[in-house]
C-alpha cells in the first residue's frame, strides 16, 4: 500500500515547511495576486455601471428575470460544499488522510460562501435595501416573508457561512498558536498572539478542543446537506416547468459536492506547486480525492439520469418541452457540453495511472467545474426561456457582457481571498499533519512489535 | 361634471397657477431625500369651492385625435388634464375611447410643440410676435389677388370652418383645397352615386351578416369607436343569434382579423366577387332585378373562383347565408378606394345592398345638418394633385396650411414639396415643426385640443345631427400658441374690422354664434347663461332630428368591371399601403404611447415593416427580419420584412404613418414613409388617388435586423395550450348569457 | 414587537385566499373577459398607459424584451397550416390574473407582494427588493420589472409630459417590479366614497381603466361577492368557481355549451379573470 505521507518527517521540519509559505511570497504569487485583483476589479466595475443604470444593463428582461447571476450563486454555494464534506464528514469517518488538505478546502468554503452572497447582492434590483428580506427588528413590525425559500436561502447561507467561518477558525487554533511561537516580529506575531487565544496545548486546552471541533463538524453537516437543499428549493418549491422537481435537494448536494471536490483537486495542484507542498499533497492523497470525486461524480450522473427520466415519463407536457428544449434549443451546445464535462469526462479518472497524472487531473477539474457551472446556468436560463406561457417564449435572450463581466469577476475575488489566505494562515493544518505521522510511525512500530513477536 | 353657476374665466385662471403648482409639487419623479422636490400645501392655496385638491372633475369635450369627432371627457385635476375618457352621454362613442383617443393628451402635452410664431426666411428662424404675424400675413395677402391665396385644410367643420370660409370670401379666394391623405373618399363619391348621400348611417348592430369588402371599420375606417360599439351589439344578437362578419380583402386589416370567415381576394377583384354572390344568390332561388341579373349573369361561380381566387364555394356558401339570414349589409372600403376602378367596385358591392334588401334597414339616410356652413367639408386626395398644379404653375401666392402635412403625405410623383417651393409666401397653422411647417415662411403655433375654444360637426353621425363642443381642459401650456379660431377671427379683424368687432375673442364669438341659435339647438326657452352652461357640460348639442329616407337605388346601369389585371413584370408585386389603427396617416407618430402600441396584428412597434405571405417570401427568399428593398415606379425604401399569413400572395403590405424626418424626437427616423412609393394613379371616375395601384419590386439588401415586436418566440402560435380558446357557434349556447 | 405579536400577524397573513374558513367578506374582485368581443384594438393598453403612468421605454428596450406594457394583446394563429388564417387570427388581453392562491407571492423574500381582503394581488413597491423571484414564479409573466430608472431616463417624460402622470399612482423607479393592479387607486377611490356614505360599491360604480375604454365592452369587472354584479352573474352562469382546478362543466361528458374558461386553472393559481371563448360561425 502506498504511503499517504511519510511516517519520517520530522515535526520541525513541518513546522519549517508550512510556516514558509506564509514568509514573503515569490514573484508568481504576485502576479496571481494581481490578475486576480484585476479580473475582481471588471466585475466591480461592472456592478458598479449596473447599480447606477439599472438591472437593464445585464440584458435581462420578461421572461428572463434570473440570469447568470442566479447560476453562479448556486456554483458558488455549491463549491462552498467539499470543504465541509473534507473537514466535517470524512473527519467523523476518521479518513486520515483528508488532515494535509481540509484546511485550504476549508477555506474554499468559506470564500465561495462570500462570493455566492455577493451574487446575490447584484442580483438585487434595489440592492440597498437588501435588509427587509432579514427579519430585523423594527418598529413597523414588518417581517420577512418566511414562506419564501429565498429567506431560507438568506438564513441558511448566513448561517452556513457563520459556521463555516468558526470552524475554519476553531480547526486552525493550534496551528495559530505555532506560528505565534515560530515568527517573532511584525503584524504577524501580533495577529496570531491575538487569534491563538493563548493556546498552550495543555491536556485541557486539547480536551475542549476536541469536543468543541466535534460539535461544530457535527453542526456543520446537516447544515452544508440543508444549505444546498434550500438552494434547491428556489427551484424546486416554484411552480415552473424544469424546476418543479422532487429530486432537486438531493441532485443539487450531489452537484455541490461534486463541484467542490473538483475544485479540491484544481487548488490541490496549484498549492501543490507553489507552495511546494509535495510531502504533504502527496499523491495517494490525490488519488483518494479523485476517488472520492469519481464517486460523486456517479451520484451525481445517476441523479441527474433520473431528472431526466421523470421529466420524460411524466405528464408535465411543459417540462417535458423544457427538457427538449435544453437538447435542441439555442441552449443545445451548454446543455450537451455540461452532461459531457459532468458524466464523461469524469470517466478519466477510473483510469489508475490517470489518477496521479497531475496536468490530466488538472484539466479533468477544471472540466468538471465547467460543467457544473454550466449545469447550474442550464437550470436557470432554459426554463425562462420556454416556461407556461408562449407568448413570452424568448430563446434568444443572451446575457450582456455586464453578466459576464460579473461572473468573471468572481472568480478573481475568490482567488484574491484564498491567495491572501494562504499568506496570512497556514493552509496545511500542521497539527493534524504532525498527528498523521504520528500515527503513521505509531502503526509501524506496532507493526515491527508484532513481527518481532512473531518471531 | 361641473354644472351651473361657474365663471369658466375664473376658472381657467385657478387652473393657471394651479397648474404650475401642481407641476413643482407632483410627479414622483424626484424625492424628498434629494431636495428636488417641492411640497406645496394645497391649504395655503386659495381655492375656488368647486376645486377640490386630489379630486378630479370630468370636462366635456371633443377628441382632435381623428376625424370621427367621438365626444370625450377630461379628467382634470389641479389644474391638469389628465386623462381622456368617452363622454357616455355621446351617441358616437358612447363613453368609450379607441387607442388615439386615449393618446390624445401626449399630443397636448408633448414637448415637440412649436411655441412661438416662428418666421424663416433663407434657413434662417426667428421668432415673432403675434401682431408682426398678422400684419405680415395682412400685408403678404394684401399682395395677392383673389384666388392667389389659397388654403389647405383638413377636413373642416364647426365654427373655425365658418371663420375660414369668411376669410376666404373676405380675400375674394375660392381656392379651398380639402385634403384627407387616407380619407374613404372614393366611397363618398360612390355611396353619393348609390344612395344620393356620402355617408349613409350603418346599422351594424341590426344586420345579421355583415360583408366588408376591405372597410376596416373596427380599426381606422371612418368613426372607428362607434362601429366598434355596434359590433359588440351585432356579436351579441339578439336571441343568441349572432351576427356573422365575413371579410373579403387582399391584406388583413384589424376587422378582417375579427371576421368568422376572412376571403383572400386577388387586389383589385372584389367587385368581380360581389357581382358573383349576386348571380349566386339568383341561383339559390333569389328574384333578381332584371338589370341586375343581366349585369351578374355572366358571372358564374366559376369564372369569378378563377378571376378573384376566393373558391366557387366559398362564393355559394356566402350567398346561402346571406339568402338566409337578413338583414344583412354589404361594406366597400379598400376595394373601392385602392384601384383604378375603385368606384366600380363600390357600385357592384352597393348592388349587392339593393339585391339583399339591405337599404333602408341596414343603411339609412343620415341625419341632416340644419346649418351646412358648421357642416363638414371632407378632404379629398384629389385636393393635392389639383393644388400641386396650380403651385406648379404659379397661380399661389399666398398657401395657408392647417391640419394637413402634404409634404410628408404626398405621393412623389405629385413633386408637391418642389412644387410647394414656388409659393412665395407659406403660412402654415400648426401644433408640430411637421414636415410642412418646415417649408413654411411663416409658422404660427396652435391651441393643442386641449387648450382650444371650437366646434366640431363629424361627418358620421349615428343618431341626431351633433354639434359637438371643444372647450379648454387646461390652461395654456405655453402662452404664444393660439386657437385656430382665434387666429382665423384676428385675420378676418384685419380684414373686415366691422362685422367683427363685438368679439374679444374666439370664445366670445363662438358663444354669441351658439346662443343665437339657441332654439335649433335645444335651448328654447332657457335663459342664455344657463343655456350656454349646459351645452358646455353635456359638450353635445343637437341639431335637429330631421332624417330622410336614401335618395337613390344603387343602379346596375354604366357598371363595367375590367378584367384582373395581369402581373407587370418588371414590377410584379402589388403595394397595398395599410392604415393601422395606431398612426393613420401619420400626423400621431409622435405620441409614444402609439409608437409603442403593438399593431395588432403583426404587433411589431416603432417602425415599419413589409408583411408578406409566406409563399412570396419563400419565392424571394426572404425570412422574417431581412432588410428588403422595396422599390416602385415613385421611389424606393428599404425596410424589415415581415413574414405575415393574412395577406394575398400577389400583394405585400406596409403600414403607412412612420417615416418622418420632421415631427419630433419620438417620430423622426422611426421606419420609412410608405407615402413616398405611391405611384399617381387615379380612381377612373373621381380621379381620387388608387391607394393600392401601385406596382412595386422587393429585391433582398443582405442585412437582416431582428424584428422589433411583441410577439415571442412562439410566434402566434399557443404550443398547444388552452390559451386563446376558439369555438364555433355549433359548439355553444349563446342564449342566456349575461 | 414581540414574538407574540408576529405570531398573531402570521396567523392572519396570507389568510385571504377563498378557503372555506375565511371568504371574501365585502369584496372579490375579480374580472371576465369576452374574447368574441374583442377586437384586439389597443385601446385598453393605451389607456392602462394613461391611468398607470407606465413609462414608453422605447425601441431599444423594446428590442430587449424590456417593455413594460402592463396589458398586452396576443395575437395568435390557427396551427393547421392553411394557406390563409381565413377564420381570423385571435387576439387576448393579458394582464396579471390576480390569482386567489398566487405563485408570486409565497416566494416573496420581503413580502412585497401580498393578498388583500378583497382578493387583489398587490404589489407594495416600497418593499421591493428586486429579487424577481415573483415574476419567475408567474406563469403568466405578466409582472413587469423596473430594468431602468424610468423617471429620469431620456425622453420618457420629458418637461411638460410629468404634467399628465396620474397623481392617483406611483412612479416607479429602477429596480422594483410592477404589474397590473385591477386599478387600485379607482377602487379605493371608490370604496372610501362608499363607506362614508354607508354602503358597499354598487355594481358599476367603478370601472378598470381598460374596461373604462374598451370599445366593444369585451371587459367586465366588479365584485364576484355581490350576487347580482355583472361578473359575478357572468361567473355563475359559465359555471365558472372561483376556487377550482376545473370546472364541474368540463367534467360532463361531451363537454359544456358553456364558453367561460380561465388560463392554466390546472396550476390551482385560481385566476380572477375568466375569459370567454372566441366563437366563429360554423355556417361559413
Amino acid at each position: 500500500m502506498e504511503k499517504d505521507i511519510r511516517e519520517d518527517i520530522a515535526w520541525a521540519k513541518i513546522n519549517g515547511d508550512v510556516l514558509k509559505s506564509l514568509e514573503t511570497p515569490r514573484p508568481l504569487y504576485w502576479v496571481i495576486l494581481l490578475v486576480a485583483l484585476a479580473m475582481f476589479g471588471v466585475g466591480l466595475g461592472c456592478e458598479i455601471y449596473q447599480y447606477n443604470i439599472g438591472m437593464g444593463v445585464a440584458n435581462l428582461n420578461n421572461p428572463h428575470v434570473w440570469g447568470l447571476y442566479i447560476a453562479t450563486f448556486i456554483f458558488w454555494i455549491g463549491m462552498s460544499h467539499s470543504g465541509t464534506l473534507l473537514s466535517a464528514i470524512l473527519h467523523l469517518m476518521h479518513a486520515d488522510w483528508r488532515k494535509p488538505i481540509y484546511r485550504f478546502a476549508e477555506a474554499m468554503t468559506t470564500f465561495s460562501l462570500m462570493t455566492a452572497g455577493l451574487f446575490v447582492m447584484v442580483h438585487l434590483g434595489r440592492l440597498w435595501q437588501f435588509y427587509y428580506a432579514v427579519p430585523y427588528p423594527n418598529e413597523r413590525w414588518t417581517w420577512p416573508n418566511f414562506q419564501s425559500p429565498l429567506l431560507w436561502d438568506a438564513m441558511a447561507i448566513f448561517t452556513y457561512l457563520s459556521s463555516s467561518v468558526i470552524f475554519l477558525y476553531v480547526g486552525m487554533i493550534p496551528d495559530l498558536a505555532i506560528a505565534r511561537d515560530n515568527i517573532h516580529s511584525g503584524w504577524r506575531k501580533k495577529l496570531y498572539t491575538l487569534l491563538a487565544l493563548g493556546w498552550e496545548g495543555t491536556d485541557r486546552q486539547w480536551r475542549n478542543f476536541r469536543v468543541t471541533y466535534l460539535t461544530v463538524a457535527c453542526f456543520l453537516i446537516p447544515l452544508a446537506v440543508s444549505v444546498h437543499s434550500i438552494v434547491a428549493s428556489d427551484f424546486a418549491m416554484s411552480q415552473q416547468p424544469g424546476w418543479h422537481v422532487t429530486s432537486f435537494p438531493p441532485y443539487f448536494v450531489a452537484g455541490a459536492l461534486y463541484s467542490g471536490c473538483a475544485a479540491i483537486i484544481t487548488l490541490f495542484i496549484i498549492l501543490r506547486y507553489v507552495f511546494k507542498f509535495e510531502e504533504y499533497m502527496t499523491m495517494p492523497i490525490l488519488r483518494k480525492v479523485v476517488r472520492l470525486t469519481f464517486a460523486i461524480a456517479m451520484v451525481w450522473t445517476y441523479l441527474n439520469l433520473i431528472e431526466y427520466a421523470s421529466v420524460w415519463y411524466s405528464h408535465d407536457e411543459a417540462a417535458k418541452a423544457v427538457l427538449i428544449q435544453k437538447a435542441t434549443g439555442p441552449y443545445a451546445p451548454f446543455w450537451w457540453m455540461m452532461n459531457f464535462c459532468g458524466s464523461v469526462v469524469p470517466l478519466l479518472m477510473m483510469v489508475k495511472r490517470f489518477q496521479t497524472n497531475i496536468p490530466m487531473m488538472f484539466a479533468v477539474s477544471l472540466l468538471l467545474n465547467l460543467g457544473m457551472w454550466l449545469e447550474r446556468w442550464m437550470i436557470v436560463s432554459p426554463t425562462f426561456s420556454h416556461g407556461y406561457y408562449p407568448w413570452t417564449w424568448d430563446h434568444f435572450q443572451w446575457p450582456s457582457l455586464v453578466q459576464w463581466g460579473m461572473v468573471f469577476g468572481s472568480f478573481g475575488w475568490f482567488t484574491l481571498l484564498f491567495m491572501v489566505f494562504c499568506k496570512v494562515f497556514p493552509s496545511v493544518s500542521m497539527y493534524e499533519v504532525k498527528e498523521m505521522v504520528y500515527h503513521r510511525s505509531l502503526a509501524l512500530k506496532n507493526n515491527e512489535l508484532a513481527e518481532k513477536g512473531a518471531h | 361634471m361641473i354644472e351651473n353657476g361657474i365663471n369658466r374665466r375664473d376658472f381657467l385662471k385657478v387652473m393657471g397657477w394651479g397648474g404650475a403648482a401642481v407641476a413643482l409639487a407632483g410627479c414622483g419623479n424626484t424625492s424628498v431625500q434629494d431636495g428636488k422636490e417641492i411640497v406645496t400645501s394645497y391649504a395655503s392655496l386659495d381655492l375656488p369651492e368647486y376645486a377640490i385638491p386630489g379630486i378630479s372633475v370630468y370636462f366635456n369635450s371633443t377628441c382632435a385625435q381623428c376625424d370621427a369627432g367621438c365626444n370625450i371627457a377630461g379628467r382634470v385635476r389641479e389644474g391638469r388634464v389628465l386623462k381622456l375618457e368617452g363622454n357616455p352621454a355621446s351617441p358616437i362613442n358612447r363613453g368609450k375611447t379607441c387607442g388615439l383617443g386615449q393618446a390624445g393628451v401626449q399630443a397636448h402635452y408633448n414637448p415637440d410643440r412649436v411655441r412661438q410664431p416662428l418666421l424663416r426666411t433663407g434657413g434662417k428662424t426667428e421668432e415673432l410676435a403675434w401682431d408682426k404675424a398678422f400684419a405680415l400675413i395682412n400685408e403678404k395677402v394684401g399682395g395677392a389677388k383673389g384666388n392667389e391665396v389659397a388654403f389647405l385644410t383638413g377636413g373642416l367643420s364647426g365654427h373655425a370652418k365658418v371663420l375660414f370660409t369668411n376669410y376666404m370670401d373676405a380675400l375674394g379666394s375660392k381656392s379651398h383645397y380639402v385634403y384627407e391623405a387616407v380619407a374613404p373618399s372614393v366611397v363618398r363619391a360612390a355611396n353619393k352615386k348609390a344612395y344620393g348621400v356620402e355617408m349613409p348611417r350603418l346599422h351594424i348592430d341590426k344586420a345579421r351578416v355583415v360583408v366588408s369588402f376591405g372597410a376596416d371599420f373596427l380599426g381606422a375606417w371612418v368613426s372607428p369607436v362607434h362601429f366598434s360599439q355596434q359590433y359588440a351589439q351585432f356579436r351579441k344578437g339578439s336571441n343568441g343569434q349572432r351576427g356573422v362578419l365575413v371579410q373579403i380583402e387582399s391584406k388583413m386589416t384589424l376587422t378582417g382579423a375579427n371576421a368568422d370567415r376572412w376571403l383572400a381576394v386577388r387586389p383589385g377583384t372584389e367587385g368581380i366577387v360581389a357581382l358573383g354572390v349576386i348571380h349566386a344568390l339568383g341561383e339559390a332561388g333569389m328574384s333578381l332585378p332584371a338589370d341586375v341579373a343581366a349585369l351578374s349573369k355572366a358571372y358564374d361561380a366559376e369564372r369569378v373562383s378563377k378571376d378573384t381566387g376566393v373558391s366557387a364555394e366559398q362564393i355559394k356558401k356566402l350567398a346561402t347565408l346571406l339568402k338566409e339570414r337578413t338583414p344583412s349589409l354589404v361594406i366597400a372600403g379598400s376595394a373601392a378606394e385602392g384601384y383604378a376602378h375603385g368606384s366600380q367596385n363600390a357600385a357592384a358591392i352597393a348592388l349587392l345592398n339593393r339585391v339583399l334588401g339591405n337599404i333602408g334597414k341596414t343603411i339609412d339616410a343620415p341625419a341632416t345638418v340644419p346649418f351646412p356652413q358648421v357642416a363638414v367639408e371632407t378632404g379629398k386626395r384629389s385636393a393635392l394633385e389639383a393644388l400641386s398644379g396650380s403651385m406648379a404653375g404659379g397661380a399661389v401666392k399666398v398657401l395657408f396650411t392647417y391640419a394637413a402635412n402634404p409634404v410628408y403625405s404626398a405621393p412623389a410623383a405629385l413633386k408637391f414639396k418642389e412644387n410647394l417651393g414656388k409659393v412665395p409666401f407659406k403660412v402654415a397653422f400648426a401644433h408640430f415643426m411637421d414636415e410642412t411647417a418646415q417649408e413654411a415662411d411663416l409658422v404660427l403655433p396652435l391651441d393643442s385640443a386641449m387648450e382650444e375654444w371650437g366646434t366640431v360637426v363629424p361627418e358620421y353621425m349615428p343618431e341626431t345631427a351633433q354639434l359637438n363642443i371643444r372647450q379648454p381642459l387646461m390652461e395654456r401650456l405655453h402662452t404664444e400658441t393660439r386657437g385656430v379660431g382665434d387666429i382665423m377671427l384676428a385675420l378676418l379683424k384685419q380684414s373686415r374690422p366691422n362685422d367683427y368687432k363685438d368679439f374679444d375673442d374666439f370664445y366670445a364669438y363662438l358663444r354669441n354664434a351658439i346662443l343665437k341659435n339657441k332654439a335649433a339647438l335645444g335651448g328654447a326657452g332657457t335663459d342664455d347663461d344657463t343655456f350656454w352652461m349646459e351645452t358646455l357640460s353635456k359638450g353635445i348639442a343637437p341639431m335637429g332630428t330631421a332624417m330622410g329616407k336614401l335618395a337613390a337605388t344603387p343602379a346596375a346601369s354604366g357598371l363595367s368591371l375590367p378584367a384582373p389585371a395581369e402581373a407587370d413584370s418588371a414590377y410584379p408585386l402589388r403595394l397595398i399601403p395599410y392604415v393601422t389603427p395606431n398612426l393613420r396617416d401619420g400626423r400621431h407618430a409622435n405620441q409614444p404611447w402609439l409608437q409603442e402600441s403593438p399593431d395588432p396584428l403583426t404587433t411589431i412597434v416603432w417602425d415599419t415593416w413589409v408583411e408578406m405571405h409566406p409563399s412570396t417570401a419563400a419565392k424571394l427568399g426572404v425570412v422574417e427580419g431581412d432588410i428588403v428593398e422595396v422599390s416602385s415606379r415613385s421611389g424606393t425604401v428599404q425596410a424589415q420584412a415581415y413574414i405575415f399569413p393574412g395577406i394575398h400572395p400577389d400583394a405585400i403590405s406596409m403600414p403607412l404613418g412612420n417615416g418622418h424626418t420632421s415631427m419630433g424626437r419620438w417620430a423622426n427616423g422611426v421606419g420609412v414613409n410608405t407615402f413616398a412609393l405611391l405611384d399617381q394613379v387615379v380612381d377612373k371616375d373621381t380621379g381620387e388617388l388608387a391607394l393600392n395601384e401601385t406596382q412595386v419590386k422587393v429585391s433582398k439588401t443582405g442585412k437582416r435586423v431582428i424584428v422589433v415586436k411583441d410577439e415571442g418566440f412562439a410566434g402566434g402560435s399557443q404550443a398547444g395550450k388552452k390559451i386563446a380558446v376558439r369555438t364555433s357557434t355549433d359548439k355553444v349556447e349563446l342564449t342566456g348569457e349575461v | 414587537m414581540s414574538v407574540s405579536n408576529m405570531l398573531e400577524n402570521w396567523k392572519n397573513f396570507r389568510h385571504m385566499h377563498p378557503v372555506d374558513d375565511a371568504p371574501h367578506a365585502e369584496y372579490k374582485w375579480a374580472m371576465s373577459i369576452d374574447l368574441d368581443a374583442c377586437t384586439g384594438c389597443n385601446a385598453c393598453t393605451v389607456a392602462c398607459y394613461a391611468e398607470n403612468n407606465l413609462p414608453v421605454v422605447g425601441k431599444d428596450k423594446f428590442n430587449a424584451g424590456q417593455q413594460m406594457h402592463w396589458m398586452r394583446i396576443e395575437r395568435y394563429w390557427d396551427e393547421d397550416k392553411r394557406d390563409f388564417p381565413d377564420q381570423g387570427a385571435q387576439f387576448l388581453p393579458m394582464m396579471c390574473q390576480h390569482c386567489e392562491a398566487a405563485p408570486c407571492e409565497t416566494v416573496c423574500p420581503a413580502g412585497a407582494t401580498n393578498h388583500t381582503a378583497d382578493g387583489l394581488n398587490s404589489q407594495v413597491y416600497n418593499r421591493c427588493i428586486g429579487s424577481r423571484y415573483c415574476s419567475a414564479n408567474c406563469p403568466f409573466k405578466v409582472r413587469y420589472f423596473n430594468w431602468y430608472d424610468y423617471p429620469t431616463t431620456d425622453n420618457v417624460w420629458p418637461a411638460e409630459m410629468t404634467e399628465q402622470l396620474n397623481p392617483d399612482v406611483t412612479v416607479r423607479g429602477k429596480g422594483v417590479m410592477e404589474k397590473c393592479t385591477f386599478c387600485v387607486q379607482r377602487l379605493e377611490r371608490a370604496k372610501n366614497n362608499a363607506r362614508t356614505e354607508g354602503r358597499l360599491v354598487k355594481d358599476g360604480e367603478v370601472q378598470t381603466a381598460c374596461q373604462q375604454a374598451c370599445p366593444t365592452n369585451a371587459i367586465s369587472f366588479g365584485n364576484l361577492v355581490e350576487p347580482e354584479s355583472k361578473v359575478a352573474k357572468q361567473w355563475a352562469h359559465q359555471q365558472v368557481e372561483l376556487a377550482r382546478e376545473g370546472q364541474a362543466k368540463d367534467e360532463q361528458e361531451g363537454g359544456s355549451k358553456l364558453r367561460g374558461y380561465r388560463i392554466f386553472e390546472e396550476l390551482r393559481a385560481y385566476p380572477s379573470v375568466m375569459y370567454l371563448e372566441r366563437v366563429r360561425e360554423s355556417a361559413i
